[in-house]
């Protein structure tokens, strides 16, 4: 009798193991990069006739993860301390992540996890603690109405890419973003079912998918893109899922020259691609990771560490203060890496702080971004507040068009947002075909100014924060006289902040 | 020991007439070396605040030790366009010549009693161009402009040969408003708007 039951305890016992190892397979499958070529890219042009796009929206409702906070201990406290403190609010502590100085604690699906944060906060041994907020791509892309590369000319870079043209490869530019269409391959994903808003209809799973990826024609080159991550997914293998981090990426240094597309900014500085935002897509095909606070932090550090001097950050959102990013946008800046941010979208929605941007008056050697349009004035988008402090070109297509957006590279959107034609008819997205598309938002704004700041970094104003006033020294003053909530110290004036000082002009 | 003992001598002879009563007219060239009041402007621009000038002109002797001098003189140096943060200055790679051509005239003194060794000094005023061109400049960005100055000198001249002689010449000149005109100068940086500055020179007299 003993016998029948040690043999029933060991088949459940095998069955749970076969069980537990065809899950893990099941999720290894996702994110699999099973070719390292795929079919050259389709180039669509400039897709300049389409309707305009509904914003993607986000398939989860709530600001934040559940289940789970970042907390930061003071120096010096012992681990039985920690563990102490972390009972109060049933929570254990993860394996600290790489690239990070902070702990992610497990707590109670079912907790509010700022509430809880908010507890231990309170505790001397903690330095902060703070849910793990959601962080978003900062443009608008809606409004319709279009114009071609307008921004270079608002900006007098004709003549500033006379005294520095483009910058050079010794100057490496991070995009933490949704990752960059930066090289070829074709992944497997396992997918989920999905609904694109709460409530929404319900999209069937599609099985297991193979995406085929090209690097943006007009972006990628021999040498282009260096120490690539994807913190989403935990590679090294930043696929954009996306075309946010593609387009931002292109402003900063699309190919110029060429004889193709478009130009960017500083056209030969080096990209390292950090992936710290997930799209829908990458939801869909079950990212491990979204883009939180913890995860935009760790993306940071890794950037610096692994030899960026400008960081842009296109991102950004709403919610409580997130201290676990000014800690890491202050590392930064102290290992010598200027950082632009986007000043945010939200000023006819409420205009709430950006809680990334806002730290800019406070760190020397970050810039909060505001956004202009062709018309030289605040769009309507661009956020005001004390911690805008640049303005550069967004784009508003509200007016001129869609002539008014900033344009850049990226992907042929009829391919990737095929979950617009409805659960039916959606089919696996293709991220290997291009087309040159107009964006509107501050963050198109943001990466002329990170642009911007590898040339002066290349032109020998190498501190963060000789460079932030470089530009505000030199910004052309807009609204009222000084420097106001709307633009901050005015339009960034590239070429002034180049030619510097002579002896009396 | 020898070249040394010739120029004591040289010094200290007496001189056959002492030049009181006759009109001479010379001619001289000069070299020395200028400290500019503008320091930390020039410093930061140019990577110096002193700098070597080549001048020449003519010296009239007048009855009763009088003198008049014209000369004309000139400095240029190529440094580079800045950005000055607190106490950092970011040097930009574009650059930058300044040329400084004053024109001077100058009356003085000369205390001539019939020692071989002749000290002077004098005062007057000058024209002060000032031409600043950079790299990827317009037209407007560049500058070329003059400004009034005045000055004072002293030095002493002694005679090597009947129509050679030579002087030894400090002079300290101001020129005041020519600088920190423009936001885009260093000198307004440092609140720095005098062209002027102390000048040491060797001259070559060319005359009786």
């Amino acid at each position: 009798m003993r016998g029948r039951a040690y043999v029933a305890c060991a088949a459940v016992a095998i069955w749970l193991a076969w069980a537990a190892a065809q899950h893990a397979q099941v999720q290894s499958l996702s994110g699999l990069l099973v070719s390292e070529v795929a079919l050259p890219a389709i180039d669509r042009g400039v897709r300049d006739t389409d309707p305009p796009r509904p914003p993607r929206s986000d398939p989860e409702a709530e600001p934040f993860v559940r289940g789970s906070i970042i907390v930061k201990f003071r120096p010096g406290t012992s681990p039985e301390a920690q563990r102490a403190l972390l009972a109060q609010v049933d929570g254990r502590q993860e394996r600290q992540p790489s690239d990070a100085d902070f702990d992610i604690v497990t707590i109670d699906a079912g907790t509010d996890p700022q509430a809880a944060a908010d507890s231990l906060e309170a505790q001397p041994d903690v330095e902060y603690a703070q849910a793990r907020y959601r962080v978003y791509p900062r443009f608008v892309p809606d409004d319709p109405l279009y114009a071609r590369q307008w921004n270079y000319p608002a900006l007098d870079m004709e003549r500033a890419w006379d005294i520095n043209p483009g910058a050079t490869p010794a100057i490496t530019v991070a995009v933490l973003d949704t990752g960059v269409a930066y090289r070829s391959g074709i992944m497997r994903y396992q997918t989920r079912p999905f609904r694109l808003s709460p409530g929404g209809p319900l999209f069937p799973s599609l099985g297991t998918v193979e995406v085929p990826f090209a690097g943006a024609p007009d972006l990628a080159g021999a040498d282009r893109f260096v120490a690539p991550r994807d913190f989403i997914w935990e590679t090294t293998t930043p696929f954009d899922l996306d075309g946010h981090g593609t387009h931002v990426a292109g402003t900063i240094g699309q190919l110029t020259n060429n004889s193709l597309g478009t130009a960017g900014f500083a056209f030969n500085v080096r990209i390292m691609p950090v992936k710290v935002i997930g799209s829908v897509w990458d939801a869909v095909f079950r990212s491990p990771q979204q883009g939180t606070d913890d995860i935009v932090a760790r993306g940071i550090r890794y950037a610096v560490d692994n030899g960026a001097k400008v960081l842009n950050l296109s991102i950004g959102r709403f919610g409580p203060p997130a201290p676990v990013l000014q800690d890491a946008i202050a590392y930064a800046v102290s290992r010598g890496a200027f950082v632009a941010v986007a000043a945010g979208n939200d000023f006819e929605t409420g205009n709430r702080v950006e809680r990334i941007a806002e730290f800019a008056p406070r760190i020397d050697g970050m810039v909060a971004v505001g956004a202009t349009g062709r018309d030289r004035q605040r769009t309507f988008y661009s956020n005001t507040g004390s911690y805008v402090e640049l303005v550069a070109p967004g784009g508003n297509m509200r007016i001129g068009g869609l002539d008014g957006g900033i344009l850049q590279q990226t992907f042929d959107f009829d391919l990737v947002d095929t979950y617009l034609r409805g659960p039916a008819q959606y089919r696996a997205p293709r991220f290997d075909s291009f087309s040159f598309e107009f964006f509107q938002g501050t963050s198109m704004a943001s990466p002329h100014v990170a642009g911007f700041a590898a040339l002066l970094m290349q032109q020998g104003i190498t501190s963060p924060a000789a460079i932030e006033a470089a530009m505000k020294r030199y910004a052309s003053d807009l609204g009222p006289l000084g420097r106001d909530d709307e633009y901050g110290h005015g339009l960034i004036n590239p070429r002034a902040s180049l030619r510097g000082l002579g002896l009396v002009k | 020991m020898g070249a040394c003992v010739t120029t004591i001598c040289l010094v200290f002879s007496t001189p056959t007439q002492a030049q009181t009563r006759e009109i001479s007219v010379r001619g001289f060239a000069d070299v020395g070396s200028t400290i500019f009041r503008a320091e930390k402007s020039f410093t930061a621009v140019l990577g110096s605040d002193r700098g070597t000038v080549f001048g020449g002109g003519i010296d009239a002797v007048l009855p009763q030790r009088i003198f008049l001098n014209l000369r004309a003189s000139r400095f240029r140096r190529t440094g580079e366009r800045v950005f000055l943060f607190g106490d950092e200055r970011f040097g930009l790679g574009i650059p930058l010549t300044v040329t400084v051509t004053p024109v001077e005239l100058t009356g003085g003194y000369r205390f001539d009693y019939g020692s071989r060794l002749v000290p002077y000094a004098g005062a007057g005023l000058g024209w002060h161009g000032y031409r600043e061109a950079s790299q990827f400049a317009d037209g407007s960005e560049n500058i070329d402009d003059h400004f009034v100055g005045y000055h004072v000198v002293a030095g002493a001249e002694v005679r090597l040969a009947r129509w050679v002689g030579a002087a030894v010449e400090g002079q300290w000149a101001t020129v005041p408003d020519a600088l920190g005109g423009d936001s885009n100068g260093a000198s307004r940086e440092f609140e720095e708007s005098n062209l002027g500055g102390a000048a040491v020179r060797l001259k070559l007299i060319i005359g009786r």
